[in-house]
């Protein structure tokens, strides 16, 4: 991967969807992350979202949105590409009429490069790059097949294979997702990079009574995130270790279900379902935990076991997620095998040096390389793209 | 100048994955279908090509010697695994002109718990070494050739005419690694050294394309043992040195056919075996007051106990030592002796960076070094709990 710094600042059209404080999900972070990494280089950016804000500003990112100029940001609701939508499918019409005006999007100046995230915008990225001849760059974060578990949406996935074979690089946040993007969407090897995600170090550092004995798992809960595994270990090891509590904090469309489950397993007085959280309650309860676990059953990366990592729990995660790929001070455990991540988590609560050294090599791990290493890494990229083009993507 | 040819023999009872959930499920700690695997592997690429050709070069050079170690557990696994490796073992003893070393029956850390578990280890290797190829040996070599005064004493105490070491600056004091010493507590014992550059030459640098002196010929080497000043060179390294560590690709193998023929063209090389190399009076006494060993750039037990994983698992194993002695069981004894050997400590070694990291992962059995202590401490809890159990002491958990 080359980091080699621009001979001069790049002017970057990223094609986005959320963006802070407006956020539900890892995507507004990624980009706001990147974002202010690419800056700080000294490059600039024109960040277009379908929603109308608000936006934590950064210097050297400007907003662009549709209904602007007319419509001020955190003014008006639904936003304006909203009204091709019904209530009940909104989704696809709410995506055409995004792209409708990303692809004839007037007045942004010289742009190197179009950089597009996932399937939401890939339409309209493509026609924009066209029209100002520059490359497309795209970033998968996951896929359709993914977040699908197998039974994919075909227009998802139609905008997504648009993305790929229309980008000059593509960028995978893992090796196992490119890998992926080869297998699946026939991308060709020679224009498929990865670049990790990662994170800041934890403001709260200071570990929340240690003798609490909490495991933890913080994500969406969506079928694709295993969370049946994590309840299906705890049931193993309920009777033996009667002072644990086991959280899982998140919301998703697994809620009732999983809570169904956890009362069926007789463990309902240990497992705790918190709902949604916020940065600084997970901030909290990472502080507060003797284990993390993500045993996701798919997973691209995994910034969750990250976090947990940077706060310096140690962190059991599934072979398959990506974030595997860089912690070797993680344990790694099959998905589907409740057995091993129920003597994991044993082990961890039992071995009070195993906890620590892996807590140290866990924080290590998760900060040695952080966004500014990726922002450099994305450039790299871009610089790649720019000087293929010409010779076709 | 004598070449002392030392070749370690070693496979240690790996462990299978015993799961937290495992305590008290009566499974079995170690994985024997990996192990002996493992063991028909390494005899195909190494052990029997290996030893013929040292048959071959002590039958066609009568002034050819070379000397051997073999662990009690590695004569367990070849008995189950590949038993005519131990046959062809026996055939080099026949020529009257390999030397057996004793050692610790389980290649253990046998030396850092207390007494009397390191005298019964050695004493059953003994007994093996007596009953598998009829040898008596004389000269003794602590697991990783660990070494201190205080060992010096035990290999006194017991009778041995000589130990090895490894031959390093620091204990040196200025003395030259190529002669024999003498243990200062222990003036019966002779010691021989290692060279450990030249060993490493074969052992480490040998198939390395980065080496300025690749590739490395028989002739090449045999021209700067002569070139050493001294009387006695020790070349100590792992048997598996021969077709494993380097591939038989590599021409490893030629390798060792060739270095006899080689040697006997320079003229003033010969070879010794330990047991003839321990004849005759030290150059001077060599006074040790830690524990050395050949491991890793600081030649201590770092590799084995450097950190708070191995040091915890060590204290943990000494502890239930203990119990175990106490319950009296000799199967329990036996699990825990194969949890002593070094082995299980060197694959919870940790270090980020440095030189020793790849050699370390290269020799590891697991993915992580915590996957290795958590493991470890599994089978002990189990251990402990049989033990506590013969002993009619109720358990809580």
């Amino acid at each position: 991967m080359r980091t080699v710094s621009a001979p001069r600042p790049l002017h970057i059209v990223m094609v986005g969807w959320e963006w802070p404080p407006g956020h539900t999900g890892g995507l507004g972070v990624h980009s706001f992350e990147i974002s202010k990494e690419l800056t700080r280089l000294g490059h600039r950016i024109t960040f277009l979202t379908p929603f109308t804000g608000p936006f934590t500003p950064v210097d050297g990112v400007t907003f662009r949105f549709p209904g602007e100029p007319t419509v001020t940001p955190g003014k008006q609701y639904p936003p304006a590409y909203w009204s091709g939508g019904t209530a009940d499918s909104p989704f696809s019409d709410a995506a055409d009429g995004y792209n409708a005006w990303v692809g004839l999007l007037e007045g942004v100046g010289k742009v190197d490069v179009v950089h597009v995230h996932d399937w939401f915008g890939t339409f309209g990225g493509k026609a924009l790059a066209e029209r100002l001849q520059v490359p497309l760059v795209m970033t998968v974060h996951s896929t359709e097949y993914d977040r699908s578990l197998g039974h994919p949406w075909d227009h998802i996935l139609s905008r997504e294979q648009a993305g790929i074979d229309g980008a000059t690089r593509v960028i995978a946040v893992s090796r196992h997702l490119r890998q992926q993007l080869i297998d699946r969407y026939h991308a060709d090897p020679h224009r498929v990079r990865v670049i990790y995600n990662a994170v800041r170090p934890s403001q709260r550092l200071e570990r929340i009574d240690p003798t609490k004995r909490v495991v933890l798992y913080v994500g969406r809960l969506a079928a694709m995130k295993g969370v049946d595994t994590y309840l299906r270990a705890a049931a193993r090891l309920v009777p033996t270790f009667p002072d644990v509590l086991f959280v899982i904090a998140g919301e998703g469309p697994e809620y009732s279900r999983l809570i169904h489950l956890a009362a069926s397993l007789g463990i309902g007085d240990q497992a705790m379902f918190l709902g949604k959280v916020s940065d600084e309650e997970r901030e909290v309860l990472l502080a507060g935990s003797s284990v993390f676990v993500l045993p996701s059953v798919v997973e691209p990366f995994g910034i969750a076991a990250l976090e947990a990592m940077a706060a310096g729990v140690p962190t059991i995660v599934s072979k398959t997620s990506g974030v595997a790929e860089i912690s070797s001070g993680a344990f790694q455990v099959d998905f589907w095998d409740a057995e091993e991540f129920a003597s994991r988590i044993a082990e961890l609560l039992e071995y009070p040096t195993l906890r620590a050294a892996m807590g140290e090599q866990g924080r290590w791990e998760a900060l040695r390389e952080g966004w500014p290493e990726r922002a450099r890494e994305t450039v790299g990229v871009y610089l790649e793209a720019m000087e293929s083009r010409g010779r076709g993507p | 100048m004598k070449i002392v040819l030392y070749l370690h023999m070693h496979q240690p009872w790996r462990l299978a994955r015993f799961r937290y959930l495992d305590l008290g499920s009566g499974r079995s700690y170690f994985d024997n279908d990996r192990n002996l695997g493992i063991f028909r592997g390494i005899a195909d690429r190494c052990y029997r090509p290996a030893l013929d050709r040292l048959l071959q070069s002590l039958e066609t050079h009568p002034e050819f010697r070379v000397s051997l170690s073999v662990t009690g557990t590695f004569v367990e696994q070849a008995k189950l695994a590949a038993p005519d490796v131990l046959d062809r073992i026996r055939a080099l003893v026949r020529t009257g002109r390999t030397s057996l070393l004793a050692e610790t029956y389980y290649h253990s850390l046998a030396f850092l718990v207390p007494p009397p578990e390191l005298a019964e280890e050695v004493a059953m290797h003994r007994s093996m070494l007596q009953t598998e190829f009829g040898a008596q040996p004389k000269v003794l070599r602590m697991t990783e050739l660990a070494y201190s005064d205080d060992l010096a004493r035990f290999a006194e105490s017991q009778r041995f005419s000589g130990m090895l070491a490894e031959g390093w600056e620091g204990m040196l004091r200025g003395n030259p690694p190529t002669y024999r010493y003498c243990a200062a507590p222990a003036p019966t014992v002779m010691l021989l050294l290692r060279h450990y550059p030249l060993s490493d030459d074969v052992g480490f640098r040998f198939s390395s394309k980065a080496w300025n002196e690749y590739p490395l010929t028989a002739d090449k080497y045999a021209r700067w043992l002569a070139s050493t000043p001294g009387e006695l060179v020790g070349l100590f390294m792992d048997f598996e040195t021969f077709g494993e560590h380097h591939s038989a690709q590599t021409g490893i193998l030629q390798f060792l056919s060739a270095l006899p023929d080689a040697v006997h063209n320079e003229p003033g090389l010969g070879w010794a075996s330990v047991e003839e190399a321990i004849q005759g009076p030290p150059r001077d006494t060599l006074s040790v007051p830690y524990t050395m060993s050949w491991a890793d750039q600081n030649r201590d037990l770092g590799a084995w106990l450097g950190n708070d994983l191995q040091r915890s698992a060590f204290e943990a194993v000494k502890k239930v030592g203990l119990v175990v002695r106490r319950s009296g069981d000799p199967a329990i004894l036996t699990d825990w002796r194969k949890l002593l050997t070094s082995d299980h400590f060197y694959y919870m070694y940790v270090s980020g960076h440095g030189a020793d990291q790849g050699v370390h992962q290269y020799f590891s059995s697991y993915d992580s070094p915590y996957d290795a202590y958590a493991n470890y401490m599994n089978a002990l809890s189990d251990l402990r709990r049989r033990a506590l159990d013969k002993l009619g002491v109720p358990i809580l958990k």
